[in-house]
């Protein structure tokens, strides 16, 4: 029962957070499931990422410049060294929904103060988050909100509001995103010093009441003079928007399912988890926490071990919270920072407004050889304090039989479970050399050598690409 | 304001040197990341470049970077008057490079002493940029190896080193004997907490930008606490992660104040004085070259409500006094350029109704 409730709180800690070692995982029981959910809810509970450290050591994390910088190297830094994982994970999560892209701002500081917004608010009421989005700078100019005027529509935010950050397709008219788009007229930004001569400063969000189109509009079957939060609160109000984010939620945190595209004419993998949470979602007038308190607590999350293919992000995280060492902004973060674009995910730089396809999408060959070789290196390394705290662990328990030695690996991993046949495959590469043994000099060399290897055995096994 | 009159003294912005470069390696018309100085007689200032991570290696945690050097500028006292006189130091670990350059001192030869604060380590340059020596500060203490951190050097060229790790101060002669220490870590009066930056005056006091306790303090040499200037805050005379110091010859004090974007003055005592936050209202020299190369540029500069966000400083790291300019340089490092003003002895105010 206890190895369960332990797996249990390791498959918590893989999607509520960025995975976990097994002494956390162990302290995390001793206060129980629900109670460390409420911890995850409740983020001001721990102390907040101290972002002046990096900026000490690392001064070119502030406003860094364009393509060839390591943008996203701030958020890598908030993920790998956060006390509040939920916070950090939901920023990742709402990344994924309102992709935002350096590709067109072409300022990666401008969607990374989006990603500060999503830390902010991530948590929150769904209805806010969707008004600040709406009044984002990078999103404005993503989406050509600052093109949109009262004398020239553009129906991009307009569409993509209704398409992909709120009810998805087959719930509105051609007619309503227009009518949409009228009333986020005038939502644009304020200009801002280029560059050059003196590096980045910040867009602001600008309401020009001379360029919104005040005149009558009808949104869903309703008309008034509506603005833009008008549209997001009758919006908010859509038994599809209620769908639409439990499924992006069941997705992200639960199960993979079919992509976004597939949403309008494939019903969802699990209907009456849908309906959970989108009864939670409009019984908590769209508070986000009140909602994964549901997700969290419900049986169709505890039984869905393994069952989501682990994102880039969470590979690069996750292995680095395994390994340990980059709680300092140390030199070369700016190189783990573009790791995950390596493996297919350039976070601040989504391929499209779609954001990432998940799932099975992505592994391809050349991904896995990359998040492969990536977990290999770390877990190989034997200078990692994760590591030397794995080595030491095994050591302590003495004489290990090779079933011992494998199982007691995979839960030092944390709680890492695996089938059987995965585990027969683990036992037969270490049998060969029979026990785990630290009698002698030469004996802890050869399994310190025998751990090392094990622990890059088991990041190229298929269930550590799940979470 | 560009002139502050204030407690019988007189701040008075002249103008700014450097530029934003744009993640290029270019050798003498900006800074990247300017993040501490030092002044020579002859208008000779040195600047320190932490630079800046790139990519490109593709190996998990195997850094690649430009811009970690140290430039060597001629800074007349007015505008436009600056020239590039050589660039030494690269990023990388072998002798006469760095990782993490922090802090930067001359002694009285004008040899060049550059901390270190990755690779543990000082070295030593002569004026034309030719490496000296190098020598591992990493010394041991109560919370493990060392690292370098603020540099100052006094008229017998003792060499004063902050160690950011062991919370404390080293003593080392000019080839790197470590002559003593003292100092810990924590909060009371004395005692360090993340300590960065440090200044020595004319009469020898030492005076060290206690990072996380949000304040400096000064101590003898031999580190007996004298004084403490500033508190955790942003209101005037208070201080929020204060990066360095330097004392003038008169014994006024500048603090830079990071984390508030702003450099605070305190008299020899630790009374309030002055707040000064930045007046680049002026183009640099090569600034200006490159807008007005760039039409675009200029116009965008042209369609803003204000050029106000530009004059400020952006987490100034390091202060210097040029004591025979009678001038305080700012390192504001992540607007790529120094900031000058001059302190004025002789100023006729005008007219107050004017």
């Amino acid at each position: 029962m206890a190895k369960d409730d332990l797996a249990l709180m390791a498959h918590l800690m893989r999607r509520a957070g960025f995975g976990a070692p097994n002494d956390e995982l162990e302290r995390r029981l001793s206060v129980g499931y629900e109670e460390t959910v409420e911890q995850l809810l409740h983020p001001d509970g721990q102390a907040p990422v101290d972002e002046y450290e990096l900026l000490r050591y690392q001064p070119w994390t502030w406003k860094p410049g364009t393509m060839s910088n390591p943008g996203p190297t701030s958020w890598l830094y908030h993920m790998i060294t956060t006390r509040r994982p939920l916070q950090e994970k939901m920023t990742l999560f709402w990344h994924q929904i309102f992709a935002t892209g350096v590709s067109k701002v072409d300022h990666w500081d401008e969607v990374a103060d989006m990603i500060d917004m999503f830390r902010d608010k991530g948590l929150g009421n769904y209805r806010d988050l969707l008004v600040s989005v709406a009044k984002n700078p990078a999103m404005i100019f993503w989406l050509d909100n600052n093109e949109n005027h009262a004398y020239a529509i553009n129906e991009n935010w307009g569409r993509e509001l209704l398409e992909l950050f709120s009810m998805g397709v087959g719930n509105y008219t051609e007619e309503d995103i227009r009518e949409c788009s009228r009333a986020f007229t005038g939502w644009t930004i304020k200009h801002k010093l280029p560059r050059f001569p003196y590096g980045r400063f910040d867009w602001s969000f600008e309401y020009r009441p001379e360029d919104h189109d005040d005149s009558e509009k009808t949104f869903l079957g309703q008309t008034g003079r509506f603005n833009g939060e008008d549209i997001v609160d009758i919006v908010c109000r859509q038994p599809a928007t209620a769908r639409f984010i439990s499924r992006h939620l069941y997705n992200f945190f639960v199960a993979d399912d079919v992509q976004v595209p597939a949403w309008s004419d494939t019903p969802p993998r699990d209907p009456h988890a849908i309906e959970v949470l989108s009864n939670a979602f409009v019984e908590s007038d769209y508070e986000m926490s009140s909602v994964l308190r549901v997700l969290f607590n419900s049986d169709f999350f505890k039984e869905a071990r393994h069952d989501r293919v682990r994102s880039p992000a969470e590979v690069v995280v996750g292995t680095m919270r395994l390994v340990g060492g980059a709680d300092f902004p140390i030199p070369g973060y700016g190189e783990l920072a573009r790791q995950p674009s390596y493996m297919g995910q350039d976070l601040l730089n989504p391929p499209s407004v779609e954001g990432w396809h998940t799932g099975d999408e992505w592994i391809t060959s050349g991904n896995l050889v990359e998040r492969v070789n990536f977990m290999s290196a770390l877990v190989g390394d034997p200078t990692r304090p994760g590591v030397r705290s794995i080595v030491a662990e095994l050591r302590g328990r003495g004489r290990l039989s090779p079933e011992k030695f494998v199982d007691a690996t995979l839960d030092l991993m944390g709680a890492l479970t695996v089938e059987s046949r995965t585990r027969r495959q683990l036992l037969d590469h270490v049998s060969g050399e029979g026990d785990l043994v630290w009698s002698s000099e030469r004996d802890v060399a050869d399994s310190e050598s025998r751990v090392l290897d094990l622990l890059q055995l088991i990041v190229a096994v298929r269930e550590y690409q799940l979470a | 304001m560009l002139t502050q009159v204030v407690a019988g003294r007189v701040y008075d912005y002249s103008h700014c040197v450097g530029q934003y470069l744009g993640g290029m390696e270019w050798p003498g018309e900006g800074f990247v990341l300017p993040v501490s100085l030092a002044v020579s007689g002859e208008d000779t200032v040195y600047v320190l470049g932490r630079g800046c991570e790139s990519t490109g290696t593709g190996a998990p945690l195997q850094p690649r970077a430009f811009g970690a050097r140290v430039g060597k500028f001629k800074i007349g006292p007015l505008p436009g008057d600056e020239q590039h006189v050589t660039t030494f130091g690269s990023y990388g670990e072998a002798e006469g490079q760095f990782v993490w350059p922090a802090a930067i001192a001359l002694d009285s030869s004008e040899n060049v002493y550059v901390t270190d604060e990755w690779l543990g380590r000082i070295s030593v340059f002569d004026r034309t940029g030719g490496f000296l020596r190098v020598w591992d500060a990493r010394e041991m203490g109560e919370h493990g190896s060392g690292r370098p951190s603020g540099i100052a050097i006094d008229r017998d060229d003792r060499i004063y080193v902050v160690d950011r790790v062991n919370c404390r101060v080293l003593r080392y002669s000019v080839d790197g004997e470590l002559l003593g220490s003292w100092g810990d870590r924590g909060s009371d009066p004395g005692r360090l907490d993340s300590p960065w930056g440090i200044a020595v005056d004319e009469e020898g006091y030492l005076f060290v930008a206690d990072h996380r306790n949000h304040r400096v303090q000064q101590f003898t040499a031999d580190g007996g606490f004298v004084r403490s200037f500033g508190s955790y805050g942003s209101g005037l005379g208070e201080l929020n992660r204060p990066s360095d110091v330097v004392v003038d010859p008169e014994g006024d004090v500048y603090v830079c104040d990071w984390a508030n974007d702003r450099v605070q003055v305190f008299d020899s005592e630790g009374v309030f004085i002055a707040t000064i936050v930045g007046d680049a209202h002026d183009l640099s020299k090569w600034a200006r070259m490159t807008v007005e190369a760039n039409p675009d540029v200029q116009k965008a500069r042209r369609r803003v409500e204000t050029l106000e966000p530009e004059w400020r400083f952006a987490l100034p790291t390091g202060v210097a006094f040029d004591r025979h300019r009678s001038r305080l340089i700012v390192a504001d490092t992540q607007r790529y350029r120094i900031q000058i003003y001059n302190k004025l002895a002789d100023y006729p105010e005008p007219q107050f109704n004017l």
